[in-house]
């Protein structure tokens, strides 16, 4: 590992720091606009110049943030970490059996609209933050599974030929060999999951979260666009932040 | 494998305990006396004495058995009990809400416990295990849910009446057919228009890099935002064109309605149709299109008669993933007032009235799991050397 960063040199260090400079941008920008919402009280009365009210202060937006990458964190880990165990167990002898079941599941799952998902979820689990989480980490699971099981069946037969061939045991297999040249493709599956579980998260609102959907909602309900331009502008911020710190990470392997 | 020792099927053997386990231990049925009040929820064996439930485990005990010694004629017994599980679901159904209902309750309500979903879900699975061990066609599989529609068909028109579910919907009845209407119309509309657009992009695309780069990215972008943002964000552009320019007004232009639905639901098309129209347009053998030309054909028709049947299955592909996505961002566009099923599942989850909720969410599954297998089928069939 430090012989290659050796390697990269001055210039490729400055490469490196470029290429980080979109993620770093759009977060910048998304903590900019969640601290400073209230300071554009101007732009936002012109945009509704009929409510009383221009700003959501129900609930802090850094707090509403917060909420909502939390939601959204432990369904992705949660589903990363049963996903790709999932699709490992499956592809090992011994769990062999399941795999023509659970791949088929993963594709068929993923015709289910989220908002069905998430909707389905609040009558088996109640209202509030929990059903939430269930439901992202249900839907979540799909594409990681269904990526990893590619990446994982995607590896030449030689390379695991050979890999045994230098006494490597099972889990050296999997650790050493399998999971690294599968990482691309789970990384991507990984992405998926974790940008349609942002979006359904705003949805939580709905069904009694508070989270960034939360002003969506509320300027839906009272007619109030500047609330609802708030939301919209944080999720999408909060969105294309996440997407692009997957871009930066895909890119390099 | 065929010979004496064959090994038990683990995978079937899981799904029956599974199910059998949900049937003995979770609640099967509530009964509620009217839509506000909360039910009491029963287990199976609770109801009729037992008798009913007995009936419905013994065919899992069948599957399981078969699994024991898994041969093609073990399965095919098996895929037929699991079939006639599924048949006689409503019928147990039937019996338990005759063993339930007083006469003198006109408005109870039978819901649907979590044990039956949870056994659904099994059977389900089964079927498409055993579907992929005997190697069957994926249309087969869906002709065989056919009996299984008819027989909850006819339960629930003549005898199971006080299902909560179906009360939800005989009571708008009308409502459900008109947001079924403007949901397929939404989708219908934005799957077209993107189709129309996809098409427009994707060759100007193939003449100018520099559209690509730009289109791509921009798409790429679109496709990033949350739904409920972009519906959001577009809410305050249309509102304000609604109020500046009459004539839009007119036709229903305004921040809440169809517009921004249409628009949004567009936006979130055109990527994944322009990505495999691009694609499809790309990816023909250059060899194929040479010799088009060596047989006199000039452009218009190397791309009419060569380049676009090629290319159909993978646009068919593009149509297929855009109307299942689309399918679901029109549920959430009734949050901004377009109509469609979305609407019961929002105004449900307002109400805390979980049956209108289901009426909403379920047939928008079934509408998404219905597109993605017809068009499948479509592209399987229109496939170079396919079964055409």
């Amino acid at each position: 590992m430090s012989r290659q960063e050796l390697t990269i040199g001055a210039a490729g260090l400055q490469t490196q720091m470029r290429s980080w400079l979109a993620p770093l941008a759009w977060l910048f920008l998304l903590v900019l606009f969640a601290s400073g919402m209230p300071h554009l009280e101007g732009a936002f009365r012109w945009i509704e110049p009929d409510s009383r009210e221009v700003i959501y202060r129900r609930a802090g937006f850094f707090v509403l943030l917060g909420q909502h990458v939390l939601v959204v964190g432990v369904a992705s880990l949660l589903a990363v970490a049963l996903g790709i165990g999932s699709a490992i167990a499956v592809t090992r002898p011994a769990g062999r059996d399941f795999l023509p079941l659970v791949s088929q599941l993963a594709s068929i799952g993923q015709t289910f609209p989220p908002v069905a998902v998430l909707a389905l979820a609040v009558p088996a689990l109640g209202f509030g933050t929990l059903p939430i989480i269930v439901a992202l980490l249900l839907y979540g699971l799909l594409p990681i599974v269904r990526n990893t099981l590619t990446g994982l069946d995607g590896i030449d037969a030689d390379v695991r030929e050979a890999a045994r061939g230098m006494g490597m045991t099972g889990g050296q297999l999997l650790r050493q060999v399998e999971l690294p040249l599968a990482a691309p493709v789970i990384l991507a599956g990984i992405r998926t999951s974790v940008t349609v579980n942002i979006a359904t998260a705003a949805l939580g609102a709905t069904v009694g979260a508070s989270n960034l959907g939360d002003p969506i909602i509320a300027g839906i309900i009272n007619g109030n666009t500047a609330y609802i331009v708030q939301g919209a502008l944080l999720i999408g911020l909060l969105a294309l932040a996440v997407d692009s710190v997957f871009e930066r990470l895909l890119r390099r392997g | 494998m065929e010979s004496g020792r064959r090994v038990p099927n683990r995978v079937l053997l899981a799904l029956m305990l599974a199910g059998l386990l949900a049937w003995l231990a979770l609640d099967a049925v509530s009964l509620a006396p009217n839509r506000i009040v909360p039910g009491n929820s029963y287990r199976a064996f609770e109801i009729g004495g037992g008798w009913p439930a007995l009936a419905m485990t013994l065919p899992m005990l069948v599957v399981a058995g078969l699994a024991w010694r898994p041969s093609p004629q073990t399965l095919r017994l098996a895929l037929w009990s699991v079939l006639a599980l599924l048949v006689l679901l409503p019928w147990w159904l039937v019996a338990a809400s005759a063993s339930l209902v007083e006469p003198e309750m006109p408005q109870a309500r039978i819901g649907i416990g979590v044990s039956i979903w949870l056994l659904l879900f099994v059977w389900l699975l089964t079927l498409i295990e055993l579907r992929t061990r005997l190697g069957l066609p994926r249309q087969l599989g869906w002709l065989l849910l056919l009996p299984v529609l008819a027989s909850w068909w006819v339960a629930l028109v003549w005898w199971l009446e006080p299902l909560s579910l179906y009360r939800e919907y005989q009571a708008r009845s009308d409502q459900f057919l008109a947001a079924v209407t403007t949901h397929l119309a939404l989708v219908g509309a934005a799957v077209l228009a993107s189709l129309v657009l996809g098409a427009l992009l994707a060759l100007a695309m193939r003449r100018h890099p520099g559209v690509r780069r730009a289109g791509f990215g921009l798409l790429n972008f679109l496709q990033t935002v949350p739904s409920l943002a972009l519906f959001g964000l577009l809410l305050a552009p249309l509102a304000w064109l609604g109020a500046r320019f009459d004539a839009l007004a007119a036709i229903g232009v305004s921040g809440i309605g169809w517009a921004p639905a249409f628009l949004a639901l567009l936006g979130y098309s055109l990527l994944p149709m322009v990505r495999n129209m691009y694609v499809a347009l790309e990816e023909v053998d250059p060899a194929v299109i040479e010799s088009a030309h060596g047989m006199g054909m000039n452009r218009r028709q190397v791309l009419l008669q060569v380049r676009l049947p090629l290319a159909l299955p993978i646009v068919l592909e593009g149509i297929r993933i855009t109307t299942v996505q689309a399918i679901g961002l029109t549920a959430v566009a009734a949050l901004i007032g377009a109509g469609g099923l979305g609407t019961f599942v929002f105004q449900g989850l307002g109400q805390a009235a979980m049956d209108m909720v289901l009426l909403g969410a379920l047939p928008i599954l079934g509408l998404a799991l219905v597109a993605d297998a017809a068009i499948s089928a479509l592209s399987e069939r229109l496939r170079p050397g396919g079964a055409a």
